[in-house]
């Protein structure tokens, strides 16, 4: 089996062939975070207009880095982000897709981005053996899931207000690092005291929910009284806080679920000091760490074509008539 | 000649398709639900013709100006047929689609095309009905705008959704006709299209994104 995947829920305008075995045959992917750099955030109509610019090109690209006929392409279905995400970014990924599935008479796939990024660390690790406790932390969205197989899922918790990568964002904006936040505050916070600042330890109860809204505040009320701290001292605290929830949490499930193995998933899993953290309590368990390379933990095709493969391999195709839906939910996929 | 017809530059959404002269025609009125009707319109129109997808010959589309969202649907799905059946892709504008539907119509004389843009604005454009030639370049004007204009026509017909929307300050003017034509007929994209030389198709946006004037106004201030 073989399928063409579609992305476009974000910034990034990605598409991919995957096949059986989850064996990556092309992988495309666009970004126009360039563009919305001067605005400190993705400006949802200027990723509209990026995704219509590009999209042709990157399928076109996609077909070909596959050797497939761009008028008669062997696949099995093809495959789209259809939420969550911007509305008005899902929008044109969708349509495109209705139309090479109408066009080439093969049938469409509608895919959970958050189950897109579960995917993920499988195209690298295809034999990797479940239960699996995934990590996806991203700019939207922070959550444990359980996974016991390819597509059978179930979240064990997520934030309850901010993103990890939207405190990441808020913060380096704060400290004037531009945007997005992650890679300078990782950058920054190698050279400076994570004990420079006393953070709260957000959620230290027993639950595995998130939260990371007041980690902004109390590092603004700090600063405030520490003229003499570096960027650096910021950074390295507020990086530690965070990383330390994250792994607590993952600590935590593993004292309740019995798994195979630790994956990560998400932007925020390219973040260097969570990756060791992760290796270190993998290690510490006697568990296998599944750390997906960088252009696996952000936005792309290759994952959303895996899904849609396993989806496609069930006979769960989608009607021509499917909306995009911007809020659809983990928890919501079967 | 084997041609596809896209329009989803109003809330509205449409396809035609002409097969050697015959030309069939889908409208989804006033839902703004363009992503979800579009390619089932199309769908349903080929099976109709019992044409396949890849019969088509050329794909024809209204690259506005108009609302983005459904523009962005209306072109997605347009290029990548294209792309897709190797047929040649085509774009025509949706105040010149007024023009010609008003003249398929029977209408003559000075015709102003006035699009709906929202937030007190339209997009429009003149036209001689006589040969469908513009008279000036599509732009963004406030209706008052459009109404100076029209007082300064002898006679002048109005067509389009912000004709429709503002009707009441532009419906009394010495001379001023406001046709009952808010969706640009996506037929006329049929005739408009046929002969025109293929290729990339990009959006007529006529004005930039929110967050780029608003930010510009934030460098300025
Ligand atoms: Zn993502």
């Amino acid at each position: 089996m073989r399928v063409l995947g579609i992305e476009t829920s974000c910034d990034e305008t990605a598409a991919a062939v995957v096949e059986s075995g989850w064996r990556v045959a092309s992988s495309v992917v666009e970004s126009s975070l360039e563009i919305h750099r001067d605005y400190g955030g993705v400006v949802p109509e200027l990723a509209g207009r990026a995704h219509l610019t590009t999209i042709g090109p990157v399928v076109r690209r996609a077909l070909e880095g596959a050797g497939l006929d761009p008028h008669d392409p062997a696949i099995d279905a093809v495959a789209v982000t259809s939420g969550p995400g911007l509305i008005g970014s899902l929008l044109v990924g969708l349509s495109a897709a209705k139309a090479y599935a109408l066009a080439w008479e093969r049938p469409l796939v509608a895919v959970n981005h958050l189950e897109g990024h579960l995917f993920a660390p499988l195209l690298e690790a295809p034999a990797l053996r479940f239960p699996l406790l995934t990590l996806l932390a991203s700019g939207g969205h922070t959550m444990l899931v359980l996974q016991r197989s390819a597509g059978e899922h179930e979240v064990l918790g997520e934030t309850i207000d901010d993103a990890a990568g939207e405190a990441y964002d808020k913060i380096a904006r704060w400290l004037g690092l531009g945007y997005p936040g992650g890679p300078p505050i990782d950058r920054l916070a190698r050279e400076g005291d994570a004990g420079a600042l006393r953070l709260p330890a957000s959620m230290l109860g027993p639950g595995l929910d998130f939260s990371f809204s007041g980690l902004k505040t109390a590092v603004v009320r700090q600063v405030g009284a520490r003229p003499d701290l570096g960027v650096a001292d910021v950074a390295a605290s507020f990086q530690a806080a965070v990383v330390e929830q994250l792994t607590r949490k993952l600590a935590g499930a593993l004292e309740r679920y019995e798994v195979a193995g630790l994956a990560l998933a998400g932007g925020v899993a390219a973040n260097g000091q969570l990756r060791e953290a992760v290796v270190a309590l993998a290690a510490d368990r006697g568990l296998e760490a599944h750390l997906p390379s960088r252009e696996m933990c952000t936005d792309n095709a290759a994952m959303i074509a895996a899904a849609g493969l396993a989806h496609a391999a069930r006979g769960d195709y989608a009607p021509l008539d499917l909306p995009a839906d911007p809020g659809w939910s983990l928890e919501a996929v079967h | 000649m084997r041609i596809l017809a896209i329009e989803t530059s109003t809330s509205a959404c449409a396809a035609a398709l002409e097969v050697d002269g015959v030309v069939t025609v889908e409208v989804v009125e006033g839902e703004r639900r363009h992503t979800e009707t579009l390619a089932p319109a199309i769908a349903s129109l080929l099976e109709g013709a019992g044409l396949r997808p890849r019969d088509l010959e050329r794909v024809v589309v209204d690259r506005g100006p108009g609302l983005f969202t459904g523009l962005r649907v209306g072109l997605a799905t347009a290029q990548a047929l294209a792309d897709a059946t190797g047929a040649a892709l085509v774009g025509v504008s949706s105040l010149e689609l007024l023009a010609r539907g008003a003249r398929d119509a029977g209408a003559t004389g000075t015709l102003l095309a006035v699009v709906d843009a929202r937030r007190g604005e339209v997009f429009v454009q003149g036209f001689d009905l006589a040969t469908t030639t513009p008279l000036d370049e599509p732009r963004v004007a406030r209706p008052e705008e459009v109404a100076t204009r029209v007082r300064a026509l002898p006679s002048c017909i109005l067509a389009g959704d912000g004709a429709r929307r503002y009707r009441d300050l532009l419906v009394d003017l010495p001379g001023a006709l406001v046709l009952d034509l808010a969706v640009p007929p996506v037929a006329a994209a049929l005739t408009l299209g046929r002969d025109r030389a293929p290729g990339a198709v990009a959006p007529l946006y006529l004005r930039e994104a929110d967050a780029v004037i608003n930010f510009a106004t934030r460098e300025r201030s």
